[in-house]
């Protein structure tokens, strides 16, 4: 009787030796830092591109081609900056009709592209005309590119590229989103 | 000839629009542009707020989500967040009047398994501004997360587990003496 009332106290005593720590970890100190205390914030002076009617298989640019919108960074840290596209829906029913936007900025039928290029990143010394795909990717820097991060009261110009399906239904008003991001560095 | 021209009459009657009128990029800002979580046990939650500053001259909605970066734009030994249901906004949007700011609560919480302690993990807060204009503005918020070495789990299932052992045995051994024959 004796040896069972000491296992049992023994036990008791076991159990909450290993399980302290766990009911002291319940009350530990969660430290949460605003780094650097840093406001982030971009804009851009054009979000709108008048385009009209348009034909099909036919590549449209901005006007200035490549010197068409100014990113401006704003906020107290430095960026960097993204862009990503999407497919342009019909604006009266967008769930029944869709340009899908390609992978690589070539066109097929109901398949359009979207480039952007960047004033200054010529073939020569950069990237020139770049396709806006619908997955993330660099905008300014790029890897392996001349640039760095962009600092407050940096600008960027840009322009854009269309190249329209070789095939689509008619007289449908499209919408699509261009959208430019912009991470701390 | 005759499909040539058919084919003309087809392109000229393929008609779209790009939405008209040019207008001035709205201006928001959020702050702060990256936040730290240091030490959070699984099976706890930490709890920050966002300040989202609308410099334009119209209230705006704004939305906010998460997203996973690339590895080559996380910070340096930063794994990918694991599951970006652990982040969660409130409230999910907001409505920010013409030059005021307005602060959203961001809760972090990490279930409550060992396999989650020790880690360093990375994920994106996005806040963008609704908006039908072809170029939209979003802006990502780093947030770091880094869980604590001691899980409250491995501790309390050894404890448990140590204890039903030991009066396992006192149970057995008490039993094995009263059910020994005496001897006369």
């Amino acid at each position: 009787m004796r040896v069972a009332i000491t296992s049992i106290i023994l036990a008791i005593t076991l159990a909450l030796v290993f399980s302290l720590p766990a009911l002291a970890q319940d009350s530990a100190t969660i430290t949460i830092t605003m780094i650097g205390l840093n406001e982030i914030s971009i804009t851009l002076d054009k979000t709108e591109w008048s385009l009209g009617e348009v034909a099909s298989n036919t590549e449209y640019e901005t006007s200035p081609s490549i010197e068409w919108c100014t990113l401006t960074v704003q906020g107290t840290c430095n960026v960097n900056t993204f862009i990503v596209g999407d497919d342009a829906k019909w604006v009266d029913n967008p769930n029944d009709y869709k340009w899908t936007l390609s992978n690589d900025g070539s066109n097929g039928e109901h398949i359009y592209g979207l480039w952007f290029r960047i004033s200054g990143d010529t073939e020569a010394n950069g990237r020139g005309y770049v396709p806006i795909t619908k997955t993330q990717s660099e905008f300014w820097p790029y890897p392996g590119g001349p640039g760095s991060s962009l600092a407050p009261g940096d600008t960027k110009q840009f322009g854009l590229r269309l190249l329209t399906p070789t095939y689509f239904y008619s007289g449908r008003q499209m919408q699509t989103q261009i959208t430019i991001s912009a991470a701390a560095a | 000839m005759m499909w040539r021209i058919k084919l003309l009459g087809l392109i000229a009657a393929f008609l779209v629009m790009f939405l008209p009128s040019f207008t001035v990029a709205q201006g928001f800002s959020v702050f702060p542009a990256e936040v730290k979580i240091d030490d959070l046990p699984p099976g706890q939650g930490a709890e920050f707020e966002l300040t989202i500053r609308n410099k334009d001259e119209i209230a705006h909605n704004f939305t906010f989500t998460t997203f996973q970066p690339p590895e080559e734009e996380r910070r340096a030994g930063r794994a990918e967040f694991p599951d970006e249901s652990w982040v969660s906004f409130s409230p999910q949007e907001i409505e920010v009047p013409a030059n005021s700011e307005t602060n959203v609560a961001v809760m972090v919480a990490v279930p409550r398994e060992g396999r989650w302690t020790d880690q360093d993990w990375e994920i994106w807060l996005g806040v963008a501004s609704e908006s039908t204009d072809l170029l939209a503005v979003k802006l990502y918020v780093r947030l770091l997360v880094s869980t604590s070495a001691t899980g409250p789990n491995t501790a309390l299932v050894g404890g448990i587990a140590a204890g039903i052992v030991l009066i396992s045995c006192g149970a057995y051994y008490y039993f094995r003496r009263r059910t020994k024959p005496q001897r006369v």
